[in-house]
């Protein structure tokens, strides 16, 4: 993935405050979150005020303020998902890692995220596993899968 | 020139500032709206929602917060019927049960007509007013503390939750809270949800002229448009 540094993020764009969601945006596909010193820079780059950008980065959940770990797993929580149990699954995922959701494993390898719908009801409760699809999920095919998951990384 | 423009609020025909809102409006006239985020010299964000108001339109009526509406030529604006009587006493009950220990939500839940509340208690030590975000941020421009989060999340912090040294210590963030004022020390605890109502003797007036201004504590310390007035 070509990661930008935040001063390529930033060129061009200096002093636009108008630009923070954009950049925030950006900052969140190149680095995978968005650090305490991403946001200082993003103030001063714009013009910002760090409570503001403080503010609209905790506010929208497409932002995460911690690193994520190397496998997300993300649950739909939606209503289709949610009438078809999609809280025993992440009552499966938090509880087999010991992680609470939006948290990362101790180890680095997990992190458990929430989403309020991926847009394929019908073949709910989603879970997806780095972007990949999971569809009619139970606890026992996403233990299975987690256990397969930390098995991979621990091999290679 | 300022341009006046004539509003009906309560059936009373009020002159008033173009510009203004009508809160101002209806609390210059002498009727008052119960309200709590709102704070005279600042701007309003509409947080608390209790000073809502049925504002007429061709015979149709929206409740909607009076402290961020306009005054309009013409407008027609109703602030006491059973309607928004209803709606405010739900939610001064649900502001007590979020924080019951201050006065100052004490006594404005019993001038919204709260006898008991029917929510569990949670014990917050913030209702979300914003006062203290906007003071910071409109008087002292310091923005040094603002909300974070959403949803259930949301709270008043400072950046990265430390205080900055752009934070120019000058308290009055925590002058304007109103978690400040200390609760009386009747009921109004988890178990007995009821407002003692031994409050001040004034407060009693509460119950005989329901929707009256009842000069309460959130008033004084907060500077209600009306002691402001009385002062300046
Ligand atoms: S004490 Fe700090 S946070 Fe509070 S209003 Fe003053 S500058 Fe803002
Ligand atoms: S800290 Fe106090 S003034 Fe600030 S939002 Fe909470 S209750 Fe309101
Ligand atoms: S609710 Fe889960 S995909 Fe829509
Ligand atoms: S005073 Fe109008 S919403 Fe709080």
């Amino acid at each position: 993935m070509p990661s930008r540094t935040l001063e390529q993020i930033l060129e061009g764009r200096r002093s636009q405050p108008n630009q923070l969601i954009e950049v925030l945006q950006d900052v969140q596909a190149s680095h995978g979150y968005i650090s305490e010193e991403a946001m200082q820079a993003v103030s001063q780059g714009l013009g910002v005020p760090i409570m503001e950008v403080y503010r609209v980065a905790s506010f929208y959940t497409a932002f995460r303020l911690k690193p994520s770990g190397k496998n997300v797993l993300t649950m739909c929580m939606g209503t289709a998902c949610h009438v078809r149990g999609a809280r025993l699954l992440m009552d499966q995922a938090t509880g087999q890692l010991g992680v609470k959701p939006r948290e990362v494993t101790p180890d680095g390898l997990f992190s458990v995220d929430h989403v309020n719908c991926l847009g394929a009801c019908a073949l709910g409760p989603i879970v997806t596993e780095n972007g990949t699809y999971h569809h009619h999920m139970t606890p026992s095919k996403l233990r299975k899968l987690i256990d397969t998951l930390s098995r991979q990384k621990a091999e290679d | 020139m300022l341009q006046q423009v004539n509003v009906n609020i309560d059936g009373a025909n009020i002159r008033a500032t173009r510009g203004t809102t009508v809160l101002d409006a209806a609390i210059e006239y002498g009727i008052c709206i119960p309200h709590l985020c709102h704070v005279p010299y600042l701007s309003s964000i509409s947080a608390c929602r209790l000073c809502i108001v049925e504002h007429v339109v061709n015979g149709r009526s929206n409740v909607t917060a009076s402290c961020t509406l306009n005054v309009e030529e013409g407008m027609v604006i109703l602030t006491n019927t059973d309607k928004i009587r209803r709606l405010r006493r739900n939610l001064a009950e649900l502001l007590v049960a979020q924080a019951p220990n201050s006065r100052a939500i004490q006594d404005i839940a019993l001038r919204c007509g709260v006898k008991e509340v029917r929510y569990p208690f949670r014990n917050d030590d913030c209702v979300l007013c914003g006062r203290c975000v906007q003071m910071c941020t409109e008087v002292w421009k310091a923005r040094a503390i603002g909300f974070v989060g959403r949803g259930k999340e949301r709270h008043v912090d400072y950046p990265f939750g430390i205080r900055p040294d752009f934070c120019k210590q000058c308290g009055s963030c925590v002058q304007l809270c109103p978690m400040t004022i200390p609760p009386c020390d009747g009921p109004m605890k988890p178990g007995e949800e009821y407002l003692c109502r031994k409050c001040e003797s004034q407060l009693m007036l509460a119950d005989e002229t329901p929707d009256h201004c009842v000069w309460c504590k959130l008033g004084e310390s907060f500077g209600c448009g009306r002691y402001v007035g009385i002062k300046s």
